[in-house]
C-alpha cells in the first residue's frame, strides 16, 4: 500500500519534472529527439550490461581454468604419493626382513642375558655385597624377568654388577646397615664385611636373612676364640691381622643356633632323666656331709696323735686310747682284747653312708641304660607310626635315648670318684685305729716307763 | 715362634674338635699323669731313705720281743704302707673312670650328630662330621690316658707289696 503510494507520488513528481525541465515535448520533432536521446541512453546502458555479462563470464571462465588446474595438480600429487607409498612399503617389508634377520643373532644373545642376569640376580640375592648396595637387586631381577630387549644400559648394568660383586667378594668393607636383633629390635649399626663370607658387629658375627634382606645377629655366637678374632678385624683399620671366616657363607653359623642349649637337653631326658639328676644330687648331698664330716674327725685324729698323753673323747683315736689310759696296768691279752672291741665301736661311724655312693654310681648307669631302652622303643613307635623315611620324627626318642645314658654317666663318674676318695679317706683312718693305734699306746707306755 | 707354637695349636685344636669331655680328659689326664709323677720321684727319691731311717730306729731300740714291741712294728708298717700307698686308689680310679668318660664323650657326640641330623636331614654329611669327630676322639683319648696309666697302677701296686713285706721282714722280731 505505502509503495503503491510511493510510486505514484515518484511518478507525479516525474511527470511535475517532465512537466517542468524538458517539459512536455512541443512538437514531434522534439518527441523525436527525445526519444532518441531516450533510445541511445538505453542503448548504453544495454550495452553496460552486456558489457558486464561478458565480464563475468570471463571471470568465471578463469575460475574454472583455476580450479581445473588445482585439481590436475592434486592428482598428479596423489599419483606421486601412491608411488612414494608403495616404495616406501616395499623399502619397510625389506627393512623388516633385515630387522627379522639381525633379531635372531639378537634374540640368541638376549636369551643368554636373561639367563645370565637371573643367575647373576640369584647370586646377588644371597650375597653379603648386596647388603652394602641394596639398590643393586632390582634391576638385575628386572632384567632376568623382563620380555623387551634390553638396553644398552642394562645390559652394562649386568656386566658392571658381576664384576662389582667379583671385586667386593675380595675386600673387607666397613659400612652401616640396619640390624635386627635377636628381641626383635631394629638399629643402624657400623658392620663390617669380610669378602663374601661373613658380616661382623663389634665381635658378634651377623647372619643375612635373604627372604627378608636384613642382617640379624646371631642369637648363638660361637666360641670367645672366634669372637675376639672376628673384633681384631672389626677393630683393625689397616694392615694384616688374624681373624675367622666362615666358608659356608653361614650356614655353619646358623647350624649353631640349632643347636640346642644343654637345658633343653635335659628336658629330652624325660622322667629318667629327672631321677637320675635327683639321684645325682641326693649322693653329691651324702659326699658333701660325708667330706666335712670325716674332714672333721681327720683333723681331730691328728691332733690327738700330737697329744698322745691327753686323749679326749671327741675323736676316735682318743677313745681308743683312753681304754689303755683307763686302766694302764692290765695284761696284754685283755689290753688287746679291749682295744679290738674300741676300734670295731668305731669303725661304722667312720664307713657310714659310703655305700650309698658305691650304689648311687651303680645304679646311674643302670638309670640310663633305662632311659636308652625306653628312648628307643619310643623311636620304634614313631618308626611304626611314621617309618623311616624322615629322620626328625625319631629324634625325640633317640635324644631321650642318649640324654639318659649322658645323664646316667654324668652323675655314675663324679660319684665314682667321691667314693672311692671318701672311702679312701676312711680306711686310712680305720687303719689308723686298727693297726698304729696300739702301737702309739706301745710307744707311749714305753716313753713313760723309761 | 709359630712353629714352637705348634703342638700347642694342635693340641687346642683336638680338644676342639672332641668337645669339653676331651676338656675333662685332659684335666684327669694331667691330674693322673702329676700323681703318677709325684709317686715315682717318691720311690726312687724318699721312699728309701724314709725306709732306712725306721730300720734304723728299730735296731736302735733295744726290745725287740715284747708285746709293745710287736706292736709298735705293726704301727710303723702300717704306717709306712699308707706312706707308700699314698694316692695310689685315686691313681686307680682315675684310670677306671677314663674309659667310662670317654664313653660319655662318644655319647654326647651321638647327640650332636641327631641334633644335626634333625636340624639338617642325614643328607649333609659334613654338618655331622664335627659331632662323629665329637663322638670318636674322647672314646680313644679315654682310652689312650687308661692305657698309659694302667701299666704304673700295676707296678705301684707290686712296689707297695714288696716294700711293705720287706719292711716287715727287716724289722726282725724274737
Amino acid at each position: 500500500m505505502t509503495r503503491a503510494i510511493v510510486a505514484l507520488a515518484l511518478t507525479f513528481c516525474s511527470l511535475s519534472l517532465m512537466a517542468a525541465e524538458p517539459g512536455a515535448p512541443k512538437s514531434i520533432d522534439e518527441l523525436l529527439a527525445q526519444t532518441r536521446a531516450v533510445r541511445a541512453d538505453e542503448a548504453r546502458a544495454n550495452a553496460a550490461r552486456v558489457q558486464r555479462f561478458i565480464d563475468q563470464l570471463d571471470q568465471q571462465q578463469r575460475l574454472q581454468a583455476e580450479a581445473e588446474a588445482a585439481r590436475a595438480a592434486e592428482e598428479r600429487r596423489a599419483d606421486r604419493l601412491s608411488t612414494e607409498f608403495d616404495a616406501n612399503e616395499r623399502r619397510l617389508t625389506e627393512l623388516q626382513q633385515q630387522l627379522d634377520a639381525k633379531a635372531g643373532h639378537l634374540g640368541e644373545m638376549f636369551g643368554v642375558v636373561r639367563q645370565v642376569a637371573g643367575d647373576v640376580s640369584a647370586v646377588a640375592m644371597n650375597s653379603l655385597v648386596t647388603v652394602q648396595y641394596p639398590q643393586r637387586q632390582a634391576p638385575l631381577t628386572a632384567l632376568a624377568n623382563s620380555t623387551r630387549l634390553p638396553s644398552i644400559e642394562a645390559l652394562e648394568t649386568l656386566w658392571f654388577e658381576m664384576l662389582r660383586e667379583m671385586n667386593e667378594s675380595g675386600k673387607v668393607a666397613r659400612f652401616q646397615a640396619p640390624v635386627v636383633a635377636p628381641d626383635g629390635t631394629r638399629s643402624t649399626l657400623d658392620v663390617l664385611r669380610a669378602g663374601s663370607f661373613n658380616v661382623v658387629a663389634d665381635d658378634r658375627f651377623l647372619s643375612y636373612l635373604t627372604g627378608e634382606q636384613t642382617l640379624t645377629t646371631l642369637a648363638a655366637q660361637p666360641e670367645r676364640r672366634f669372637r675376639r678374632l672376628a673384633e681384631n678385624l672389626f677393630e683393625a683399620r689397616d694392615g694384616m691381622v688374624e681373624t675367622v671366616i666362615d666358608p659356608t657363607r653361614g650356614s655353619l653359623l646358623s647350624v649353631l643356633v640349632q643347636t640346642p642349649g644343654w637345658r633343653e637337653q635335659v628336658q629330652a631326658g624325660g622322667l629318667v632323666g629327672y631321677v637320675i639328676l635327683a639321684l645325682g644330687l641326693f649322693g653329691l648331698v651324702i659326699a658333701g656331709e660325708r667330706f666335712f664330716a670325716l674332714g672333721a674327725v681327720d683333723r681331730r685324729v691328728r691332733a690327738q696323735r700330737q697329744q698322745l698323753t691327753q686323749p679326749t673323747d671327741d675323736n676316735p683315736l682318743g677313745r681308743v686310747l683312753n681304754v689303755y689310759h683307763r686302766d694302764p696296768h692290765t695284761d696284754h691279752e685283755t689290753l688287746e682284747l679291749r682295744l679290738d672291741e674300741a676300734v670295731l665301736r668305731e669303725i661304722p661311724a667312720l664307713e657310714r653312708r659310703l655305700p650309698w655312693l658305691k650304689i648311687l654310681a651303680a645304679v646311674a648307669p643302670l638309670l640310663g641304660l633305662l632311659g636308652t631302652v625306653t628312648g628307643m622303643i619310643l623311636t620304634f613307635q614313631q618308626i611304626t607310626l611314621f617309618g623311616t623315611g624322615d629322620p626328625k620324627q625319631m629324634a625325640g626318642g633317640i635324644s631321650q635315648a642318649l640324654v639318659t645314658t649322658v645323664l646316667g654317666l654324668v652323675v655314675a663318674i663324679p660319684m665314682v670318684l667321691l667314693h672311692s676318695w671318701l672311702s679312701g679317706r676312711s680306711k686310712d683312718l680305720v687303719q689308723v685305729l686298727e693297726e698304729e693305734s696300739a702301737g702309739l699306746i706301745a710307744e707311749n707306755a714305753e716313753r713313760h716307763r723309761v | 715362634m709359630s712353629e714352637l707354637l705348634r703342638p700347642l695349636t694342635d693340641i687346642r685344636d683336638f680338644v676342639e674338635l672332641g668337645g669339653p669331655v676331651v676338656q675333662v680328659l685332659l684335666v684327669v689326664a694331667i691330674l693322673l699323669w702329676t700323681l703318677i709323677l709325684e709317686r715315682v720321684i717318691y720311690y726312687r727319691r724318699a721312699m728309701p731313705a724314709e725306709l732306712a731311717r725306721i730300720e734304723a730306729d728299730w735296731q736302735a731300740r733295744g726290745d725287740h720281743r715284747s708285746w709293745f714291741a710287736h706292736k709298735i712294728k705293726q704301727g710303723w708298717v702300717s704306717a709306712a704302707t699308707r706312706r707308700i700307698r699314698g694316692p695310689l686308689p685315686l691313681i686307680k680310679v682315675l684310670v677306671a673312670l677314663c674309659p667310662m668318660i670317654g664313653l660319655l664323650g662318644t655319647v654326647t657326640g651321638m647327640i650332636q650328630v641327631f641334633n644335626v641330623m634333625s636340624a639338617l636331614g642325614t643328607g649333609n654329611a659334613r654338618a655331622m662330621a664335627s659331632g662323629v669327630s665329637a663322638a670318636t676322639l674322647p672314646t680313644m683319648a679315654g682310652m689312650v690316658v687308661a692305657i698309659s696309666g694302667l701299666y704304673f697302677v700295676s707296678r705301684f701296686e707290686q712296689v707297695v707289696e714288696r716294700e711293705s713285706h720287706r719292711l716287715n721282714d727287716h724289722l726282725v722280731t724274737h
